[in-house]
């Protein structure tokens, strides 16, 4: 999937819009053909390692009913994403949203009644035309943040993330055009809570070990995956994904290895799959004696443990342990259960000893 | 004791008598269908109307009927009610209005509408006994003269007395008869056991008919002919030999010629073959020369007992005169205007190995049908049946039935339901001659007869749901059109948005406008009406 220049893209949002209309003009019923996410036309690239769209699609027809506003939504949504392109102008999703959002003439009905709405229909114009997001001039709200000693030019700005203070610098949803200018680390690091990165920072975890902290805030947002991709691939920076220990927390991992099914068209630009699990596994809570601290399994915990069990990615014999384990001892532990030790334990033991002696999952 | 002097029995047969039309009357008025405020109007404007139709029917008049119905005080009410059937000469007067149980029909073997209550000279009378005052009759057969009387029963001789009498020209030629007659005791509403529910009930089963009914308030209602075709008249029927008791071969012998029983039972009845004769003689051991007068109960119950082993061949149906579909339809449509309306009249069977019978029925949808939900009407020979539902045949077939398989939602959908039984002999489950016994075979033929109808009914009201679902898409779709169109006019830079709207909606219109010309049937284009889209699979 190569970039796509601000000059492509138009043409292909035109002549995406030009099939439409031949068929309008042969009196023929007009449909989209749009490929199918979801599980059902997922698969897990065994060479790869990453999460791959399959080849099945669905065809949207305007004639039939329970296609035809979604066939609207997917003309405006491709005729607004090529104004805003040809204008050199970017919109954040909601942004979109608002934008398109009216009433139907002549009915009562919305055009989108709810983001939600609109959200997959970028998605589908994504995947049906093989053009990004970012491509579109879409963006998305920004949400995690990167710390460590590495110089970026964003724009006109050049900066480096470890001279931002404690707060660190916030990614976009867009890093293409970010430029990396002088990287001085030996890995990243990714945490599932900001809390648990600020602990860290509060530490100075970056500066003692050579690591480039990213604190995802839960499920990794497309710009930090992206981020992540580029600096690994690009700076050959490996990665090390830190979250809590419950079926939640290794599911981020697991989208950060190896890409989402949702996003599986994007996975080998978003998917990192030489990255390690460093923690919270539920060998940690013997081996640290955080037995205490633990939080008891609720039966929706244990229905999504069972879930991903049967993902193909997780079939690994250790994660298959880990998970056994976890419904058998019937806990979860969290990042900063680590804190029963003590404030720097995380800091001064558990990573560097983790990172030193290699004791990952796979 | 002994100061008491003995009655000799001719003195008290004298009183027995002297008190016997108005003691029957009275005792059995519930069996005669004078009882309850409601009801005893409704019986009477049966009995006047009854009269007036079979009337017409026989002189083969189209009846224009009217019925008047005023208070003239508290549950006191005068009803007149005037026909154009063929009048009644003088003479006969006496005997129409004032005999009771002089009906013409009785101990006949043939369809007829009179099987309940005692005919006209009923009103007559309980308008005499409620009130003390005689009953006017106008009458004229067309002639130069106009005959109005004032008519008693006398009581003591069981006939009628004319009190008086007048003699008007008629250079109209006016031709009909109208009784007026005030009686005391009566309610009058439009319930549906009320006279209005009973004219509406005769209308659509007689579309031959002109009904104008004026109500109490001064409501004119017509219930206009449908059809311009007289009835058939029944013919009479000789009696099947199943289905007589030992009693009706009595009451048979007394009206024969015949002088043997061997010639009485192959004259007499139908399908009774020389060679059936024989059959019987040998299974029931009788002596069958013997003269039929010296028949006895015991003698009459093993000639029964014989013929019931016998088989015959099933009894003729030509005397049975059913409404006709075709007539049911129009009254249907006449009356209710409703928007569906299916009939059927099934072809005749037996029940009781040798009466014959016929069903029809018809089901009728939406405008003025149902009341307030589902309504049956139910008919013995085109005689509404109006009380005693529950217990009726027609009412426990017709509920048997799941209406919600044929399409009818739930029970307030607005739907008639019509049954007439016709047949030489109705079974009625009491004197009341108002609910049908559930003999299986009738019980049968009405529920067939109602699928077939409720098959037709739940295709017409799939149809129009898929009419209404196809207008609905196509609305959808129309007003998906221009959104669509003006954003990939935008998309596509297009010089005119309004080639692209017109363009899409006549593929809409032309979709569905295929669909209608193919009667209704959808058009499905691929993966089309699924909710899910469409999946292919690369490389099929």
């Amino acid at each position: 999937m190569a970039n796509k220049s601000s000059q492509e893209v138009p043409s292909i949002l035109g002549k995406f819009g030009e099939e439409i209309y031949e068929q309008i003009m042969k009196e023929e019923s007009p449909s989209i053909k749009i490929p199918l996410r979801g599980k059902s036309n997922v698969f897990f690239d065994d060479n790869e390692k990453v999460i791959q769209l399959g080849d099945k699609f669905s065809k949207r027809h305007f004639l039939n009913v329970a296609h035809t506003k979604k066939f609207m939504q997917t003309v405006l949504v491709a005729s607004y994403c090529r104004r805003l392109v040809e204008e050199n102008k970017h919109a954040g999703i909601r942004e979109l949203y608002y934008a398109l959002k009216h009433t139907v003439e002549g009915s009562k009905e919305n055009t989108f009644d709810d983001q939600a709405e609109s959200n997959p229909i970028i998605e589908d114009i994504e995947t049906a035309l093989d053009i990004l997001r970012e491509e579109l001039n879409l963006t998305a709200d920004r949400r995690g943040y990167i710390y460590g000693d590495i110089v970026l030019k964003d724009g006109e700005d050049e900066f480096n993330a470890s001279k931002l203070g404690r707060g660190g610098w916030a990614v976009p949803g867009t890093v293409e055009e970010i430029d990396f200018l002088n990287v001085n680390a030996e890995y990243i690091l990714v945490i599932e809570t900001a809390a648990m990165c600020d602990r860290l920072i509060e530490e100075k975890f970056a500066q003692a070990n050579n690591a480039l902290l990213v604190a995802c805030q839960g499920q990794a947002p497309r710009g930090i995956r992206r981020l992540i991709n580029r600096l690994h691939t690009e700076k050959n920076l490996p990665v090390y994904v830190f979250t809590d220990g419950d079926p939640y927390g290794w599911y981020i991992y697991s989208t950060i290895k190896q890409g989402s099914m949702n996003l599986a068209y994007l996975s080998r630009r978003l998917g990192v799959p030489d990255a390690k699990f460093i923690g919270m596994t539920m060998d940690d809570i013997e081996d640290y004696e955080l037995q205490k601290v633990t939080e008891k399994l609720k039966d929706m915990d244990k229905k999504r443990i069972n879930e991903i069990m049967e993902y193909e990615w997780f079939k690994h014999k250790d994660w298959q342990e880990q998970m056994k384990k976890c419904l058998k001892l019937g806990v979860r532990i969290e990042q900063q259960a680590l804190a029963n030790k003590s404030l720097e334990f995380v800091a001064k033991e558990y990573l560097p000893q983790k990172i030193e002696n290699e004791v990952f999952l796979p | 004791m002994s100061e008491t002097k003995v009655k000799h029995a001719d003195e008290i047969f004298k009183s027995f008598k002297m008190q016997s039309v108005s003691e029957f009357f009275k005792k059995n008025a519930a069996m005669l269908g004078y009882t309850g405020k409601l009801r005893s109007l409704t019986t009477l404007v049966h009995e006047g109307v009854t009269n007036s139709l079979d009337a017409c029917e026989e002189a083969r008049l189209f009846p224009d009927i009217s019925v008047y119905i005023t208070e003239i005080g508290p549950e006191h009410y005068r009803v007149i009610m005037e026909d154009n059937a063929s009048g009644i000469p003088l003479d006969y007067i006496p005997h129409v209005f004032g005999k009771m149980l002089a009906g013409s029909k009785a101990h006949r073997n043939i369809q007829s509408r009179g099987q309940q209550g005692i005919g006209v000279s009923g009103a007559v009378m309980y308008s005499q006994v409620s009130t003390g005052k005689p009953t006017e009759v106008v009458t004229s057969t067309g002639d130069k003269v106009i005959n109005k009387v004032s008519i008693k029963i006398d009581v003591e001789k069981n006939a009628g007395e004319i009190l008086s009498r007048e003699t008007l020209k008629n250079p109209e030629k006016w031709r009909g008869t109208r009784i007026n007659l005030e009686a005391k005791n009566l309610q009058y509403n439009r319930s549906k056991y009320g006279p209005y529910s009973y004219l509406k009930m005769t209308a659509i089963a007689n579309p031959h008919t002109r009904i104008l009914f004026v109500e109490p308030d001064g409501t004119k209602i017509l219930f206009d002919r449908n059809v311009r075709e007289i009835p058939k008249h029944p013919k009479e029927m000789k009696p099947h030999p199943h289905g007589s008791s030992a009693d009706d071969i009595l009451s048979m012998i007394k009206n024969s010629s015949a002088t043997r029983v061997r010639t009485f039972l192959v004259s007499d009845f139908t399908r009774v073959s020389s060679k059936k004769v024989e059959e019987i003689e040998q299974l029931s051991g009788l002596d069958l020369d013997i003269n039929p007068k010296k028949v006895d109960w015991e003698y009459a119950e093993k000639l029964v007992n014989a013929i019931k082993q016998i088989t015959f061949m099933a009894p003729p149906t030509e005397g049975l005169i059913p409404i006709g579909a075709d007539s049911v339809r129009l009254g249907l449509e006449g009356i209710l205007a409703p928007e569906f309306v299916h009939t059927v009249t099934r072809s005749p069977q037996t029940y009781q190995g040798g009466i014959a019978f016929i069903v029809e029925a018809g089901i009728a949808y939406g405008g003025g049908a149902g009341n307030n939900g589902l309504d049956i009407i139910r008919y013995a020979n085109r005689t509404p049946l109006i009380f005693d539902q529950g217990g009726c045949c027609i009412t426990e077939a017709a509920k048997s039935i799941e209406w919600k398989r044929y399409g009818v939602k739930d029970e307030n959908a607005p739907l008639t339901i019509f049954v007439n039984l016709v047949s030489t002999h109705i079974p009625y489950t009491s004197a009341g001659k108002q609910a049908i016994a559930t003999e299986e075979e009738i019980y049968n033929e009405i529920r067939f007869a109602l699928m077939d109808a409720g098959r037709a009914l739940s295709r017409y009201l799939s149809g129009k749901r898929r009419a209404s679902e196809k207008l609905t898409k196509k609305k959808t779709l129309l007003r998906y059109v221009i959104e669509t169109s003006n954003a990939l006019g935008s998309l596509v830079k297009a010089e005119d948005n309004s080639k692209i709207i017109k363009a899409l909606t006549d593929i809409v219109e032309k979709k569905y406008d295929f669909e209608e010309a193919n009667n209704g049937e959808e058009v499905t284009t691929v993966s089309e009406e699924n909710d899910v889209e469409e999946v292919i699979e690369n490389g099929q």
